[in-house]
């Protein structure tokens, strides 16, 4: 046997807890996991059900476990790990499942089959088969917690810029993007770029949050790769910075692998119970609604506007109340997809499906329920509260000939603020 | 960081592009480019100064070197390995 498969084997064994076993073993295969999943939707095909694909690990745990398996594993279709096979699966945990969840929702046994994929990516990562992009952009993220310094004065010369525009767009010279501020009530976690940080930063100045900006990005690699040991050492930078800076709350761009692995998946590989809350700035936005503390004109957004919902988001978080609290507040004619909320379909960009190009066919392929979704409502808008959702959703637009323009939900509530009309209403005013 | 080269044998437009697709389309760029080869990257996705620096120690090739201009971000980096 190989050290690959030696690898890979050992990681099976390191990860068969309860859950993972009844996993394995308790598939009726009625089938009716099949019709949940958009791969099969968009190509009615054996290898598109779930259950199929959860057979390939099934067949490698029969030999290993199962005592009629190792003795005699072609009377039960148990099958040795090899190279090839350890390649294959691979193959289908890293292109051909999005980790969507959307099959363990229909599943009347409750088979959580993107539990088994989370492991074969595992396997395949600790092996040295897993797309060499994913780990080049967990190890880099991981380099930048290690060193601060190297971009600290480059990132705060940024917000400075940022914090002008700010000023400019909003017409308040006291409004602030303040970074590192020990004591604020929130530490917000953005992703790369200024489009996750001016609008949140618009919102937050309008409600006067005494919050702060993360020095980190909220994006996890190491998620995607079911590696443990990484998405720790990425989401651990984030946390010690809320512990230093002594926030009560920290609140995770919209991005749903982001939310769901801080708050559900970070306590657990933490074994702690955190001094801070976490949650997303979704949650945050519709409780300023809620409280009556951003004054919103839906008129500003006058055109049918769809929501898609995130899966990290809707069937891991639970959160599908509150983008809806947002989008009937800032939306003047908001019409829903069918299915919507938990029963929403994935996007097909899920699982860090749209950072690799070598896929790209296969994602676009697998979005044709999304797209269809898309149509049938009729809006010209698409708002996600997902950054990898948003990114597919922009690449299905041009795929599929949607002409739809896709956005964040930050963007629309600024839009419905109406922030230019108030700087003129206030200087026409003095 | 060496201020040396300056002249790229590859750009790569960048603009537009969104993270993590700007260190994405870098690291394709670099694995297919021969040892030695120095790439200019041209982005507006303010995210790339903290990410190019990071990527260049993690993956071991050297960033030559990283600027602001206008609403532009410049980078040079050299394959080394």
């Amino acid at each position: 046997m190989d050290n690959a498969v030696t690898t890979a084997l050992a990681v099976l064994e390191k990860q068969l807890n309860r859950p993972l076993a009844a996993a394995l073993e308790v598939c009726a295969r009625c089938g009716i996991c099949a019709e949940s999943c958009h791969y099969y939707v968009a190509d009615p095909k054996l290898d598109h059900v779930p259950a199929q694909r959860a057979e390939q690990l099934r067949q490698v745990y029969r030999r290993q476990h199962d005592f009629i398996g190792k003795f005699f594993p072609t009377w039960v279709n148990a099958e040795d790990l090899d190279e090839n096979k350890l390649e294959r699966l691979a193959e289908i945990a890293f292109s051909e499942c999005t980790l969507c969840r959307r099959c363990t929702f229909n599943c009347p046994m409750g088979v959580d089959t993107p539990l088994m994929m989370r492991v074969i990516r595992a396997m395949a990562t600790a092996a040295g088969k897993a797309p060499e992009i994913l780990v080049m952009l967990a190890d880099s993220a991981i380099e930048k917690g290690k060193d601060p310094d190297m971009f600290r004065a480059m990132f705060k010369e940024q917000i400075a810029q940022m914090e002008q525009e700010l000023r400019e767009l909003t017409g308040n010279p006291e409004a602030t993007i303040p970074v590192e501020k020990e004591g604020a009530r929130v530490l917000y976690v953005a992703l790369a770029g200024a489009h996750t940080i001016l609008p949140p930063a618009i919102i937050f100045n309008a409600v006067k949050e005494d919050w702060t900006l993360s020095l980190y990005e909220a994006a996890n690699y190491g998620v995607f790769l079911g590696d443990t040991a990484r998405a720790k050492a990425i989401a651990g930078r984030i946390i010690e910075e809320a512990k230093r800076l002594k926030v009560e709350e920290v609140v995770v761009a919209e991005c749903g692998h982001a939310c769901a692995s801080l708050v559900w998946d970070a306590p657990n590989w933490f074994s702690e119970t955190f001094p801070f809350k976490t949650r997303s700035i979704v949650e945050l936005f519709a409780e300023y609604i809620e409280q009556g503390r951003l004054h919103l004109d839906p008129t500003a957004n006058p055109e049918p506007i769809t929501y898609h919902d995130s899966c990290n988001l809707a069937r891991t978080s639970g959160i599908y109340r509150e983008p809806r609290v947002i989008l009937n507040a800032v939306a003047q004619n908001f019409v829903e997809m069918t299915p919507h909320g938990l029963e929403n379909y994935c996007c097909g960009g899920g699982g860090g499906l749209v950072a690799l190009p070598e896929y790209d066919e296969k994602r676009l392929r697998a979005g044709k329920p999304k797209a269809d979704q898309i149509k049938k409502t009729g809006a010209r808008t698409v708002a996600a509260a997902c950054e990898n959702c948003r990114l597919q959703l922009g690449d299905l637009n041009q795929y599929y000939e949607l002409s739809v323009k896709v956005t964040a939900l930050a963007d629309l509530i600024v839009k419905a603020m109406r922030l230019p009309e108030k700087i003129a209403m206030s200087v026409a005013a003095e | 960081m060496s201020t040396t080269i300056t002249k790229p044998d590859q750009v790569l437009d960048l603009k537009g592009l969104l993270c993590p697709m700007p260190i994405v389309r870098l690291s394709i760029a670099v694995k297919k480019a021969g040892v030695g080869a120095v790439l200019e990257g041209i982005a507006t996705d303010p995210g790339v100064m903290a990410d190019v620096p990071a990527w260049a120690r993690q993956s071991g090739n050297e960033l030559v070197s990283i600027k602001q201009q206008g609403k532009e971000y410049h980078f040079l980096v050299k394959k080394t390995k």
